[in-house]
């Protein structure tokens, strides 16, 4: 019997496919692929609706690949909030593989969205966007350990969501520490699928020097914080991060010569090499750009009299024009009368 | 076959909360065919050789003629030659695990018997001491018009590629049977029309309507189909790699996911 290439692919491909459970769902094809685990659309026959399902590569519980899609299941069915993707249903299926069901995301990439941002106001629109995902986990106790552009995707009506939590770390679990410092799914993942604590992963560019050099007990929000600082570093620049560790944040100043000189002061406090150097959490860095957008003093920044007077004059500058243009008003109606 | 386990213990072990799940059987590890080709049974020798033979003939021979240039009844004789002197001279059992893939390894020994041509005329002559193999050279050779179009440049992909297609081949046959003679012979048919037509953009809609059948029948019978292709293909696997890491490698290069321990 003769089969084509074409035939030979198909079968790898639908051979691999999910066998789901009861008739439930109905794999309709396979959409992304990772190093954790295959992503296919489908259909939910019970609830009439089209999600997505993620199902780990590895088909018996066991593997750490498993583990870990299961605690990205779960981190992100404890975190219910806009920006994270909602978790419907998980499971085991005959084969022995995890799969969980979620939201089905139709969007792009914040790697191909970024094109499309022209101005400092959008991008920093966006980057608010995911910090606030990031800073609800952190507020209860969760580091993400992998934000990268990759792993946050914008909607179509703008939405954006903040993916892939399966490298994620609770903060009260008390084998956290035996936990990779972090995992990318492209990169980490060895062929028996298997990790080892303390295993030095992540992606480089926007990982922390406390995960670049495997110290998984140092990991904390502040290493979301500093790929944070990665993430606004390559929105503001389109560059990627230096891939060396703790390089990213070395000279700011010079890397980004036409960004404001606060905005280039949260990017650095984000970088810095020391955590403690850090804001604490994702939290304060959204409150700081926040707060560079209006126009306010930014805790990264400490202002001389003439910065803030300088601030203080692009602030107000409508409310100064008008009140200058009173005066040489009233200036002028003088000078006319006299 | 070698199978079954309870995927019940393995869950237990990762202290999962689906520790309950149920895991169908999954070939599982075995006796490796290289250490039954090693076994002092000469029975049990000859039955894994022939396993070994079944699965490797064709990708041999379309790999001689399109690699080697050899016309059709050279090549023939080349590839009965060689397996008759592998048998004979027990090459599989120099196989080093750590050095090569099997399916490397005997390519390898397969270059080696054509290079030195005298060698192979010779064990043609002698017929290695084993009787010739029951071989569709003909079946073999018509397959072989869709590769003269376009060889591969790599001769190792293209010998992987022609053991992958050789494997899928055995695999349908084999669930053609089972299924015809299991009254499985609809899902077959679904099966057939669907995942080995070669055709794209077909909705299982227009499969059903085809067939008579209700979409939900087609896309359990199609579901049933392919679960049994994996099985029937990791099982066929397992008789044409050297050891069982191997054989993990090889199933997650194949299917994208790994295979128990």
């Amino acid at each position: 019997m003769w089969l084509s290439d074409q035939v030979v692919s198909h079968l790898r491909d639908v051979a691999s496919w999910p066998d789901l459970p009861e008739g439930r769902y109905r794999v309709l094809r396979p959409i992304g692929q990772g190093g954790m685990g295959r992503v296919y659309e489908a259909r939910d026959e019970r609830l009439d609706r089209v999600v997505a399902i993620k199902v780990s590569n590895a088909p018996f519980a066991g593997s750490s690949l498993d583990a870990r899609l299961e605690r990205e299941a779960l981190v992100s069915a404890t975190l219910e909030h806009p920006g994270i993707v909602p978790v419907h249903d998980v499971g085991v299926l005959d084969d022995g593989r995890l799969f969980y069901v979620m939201k089905l995301v139709r969007g792009v990439t914040l790697e191909q969205h970024a094109a499309t941002l022209t101005s400092e106001s959008a991008r920093l629109s966006v980057f608010e966007r995911v910090v606030e995902p990031i800073a609800f986990a952190h507020a209860r106790g969760i580091v993400h350990r992998d934000v990268k552009p990759s792993n946050v995707m914008v909607g179509p009506f703008g939405e954006v969501l903040v993916l892939d939590w399966g490298a994620a770390k609770r903060l009260d679990d008390p084998d956290a520490h035996s936990q990779p410092a972090a995992v990318t799914g492209e990169t980490s993942i060895a062929p028996n699928g298997a990790t080892t604590p303390g295993t030095r992963m992540g992606t480089p560019g926007f990982m922390a020097p406390e995960q670049a050099e495997g110290r998984v007990g140092d990991v904390s929000p502040a290493s979301d914080v500093y790929a944070l600082g990665a993430l606004l570093f390559w929105l503001l620049s389109g560059d990627m991060p230096s891939a060396e560790p703790g390089a990213a944040g070395r000279a700011p100043a010079d890397r980004l010569p036409d960004v404001p000189k606060r905005l280039r002061a949260i990017v650095a406090r984000c970088l810095a090499e020391r955590a403690e150097d850090r804001y604490t959490h994702a939290g304060e860095v959204a409150a700081d750009v926040a707060r560079y957008r209006a126009g306010d003093a930014v805790i990264a920044c400490p202002e001389t009299a003439w910065d803030r007077f300088g601030r203080w004059f692009v602030k107000y500058r409508t409310f100064v024009g008008l009140i200058a243009a009173y005066l040489v008003m009233r200036a002028l109606v003088a000078w006319w009368r006299w | 076959m070698a199978i079954a386990t309870s995927g019940r213990s393995e869950a237990a072990r990762h202290g999962s909360r689906y520790a309950g799940a149920r895991v169908l059987p999954f070939p599982l590890t075995r006796r490796s065919v290289i250490d039954r080709i090693r076994s002092g049974d000469a029975e049990a020798r000859q039955l894994a050789f022939g396993t070994l033979a079944a699965g490797y003939w064709r990708p041999s021979y379309h790999y001689v003629r399109v690699r080697w240039h050899l016309p059709q009844e050279d090549a023939e004789d080349v590839v009965q030659a060689f397996f008759a002197t592998a048998f004979e001279k027990r090459y599989v059992e120099r196989f080093d695990p750590a050095k090569a893939k099997f399916r490397t390894f005997l390519r390898t020994c397969l270059d080696r018997f054509i290079q030195n041509d005298r060698k192979a005329e010779r064990a043609l002559k002698r017929g290695g001491g084993a009787a010739p193999l029951s071989l569709d050279f003909p079946g073999a050779e018509r397959d072989l018009a869709e590769h003269l179009r376009a060889p591969a440049v790599d001769p190792d992909a293209f010998f992987r590629e022609e053991t992958i297609r050789g494997l899928f081949a055995r695999t349908v046959e084999i669930m053609r049977s089972e299924f015809t003679a299991g009254g499985r012979a609809r899902a077959f048919r679904a099966f057939e029309r669907y995942d080995l037509a070669g055709e794209t953009g077909a909705s299982y809609a227009t499969l059903a309507a085809e067939l008579g059948l209700t979409v939900a029948q087609v896309t359990n019978d199609l579901y049933a189909a392919r679960r049994r292709f994996r099985e029937i293909a990791l099982d066929q696997l397992r008789g044409l790699v050297g050891t069982d890491d191997e054989f993990r490698s090889e199933a997650r290069d194949l299917f994208g996911f790994e295979v128990p321990d």
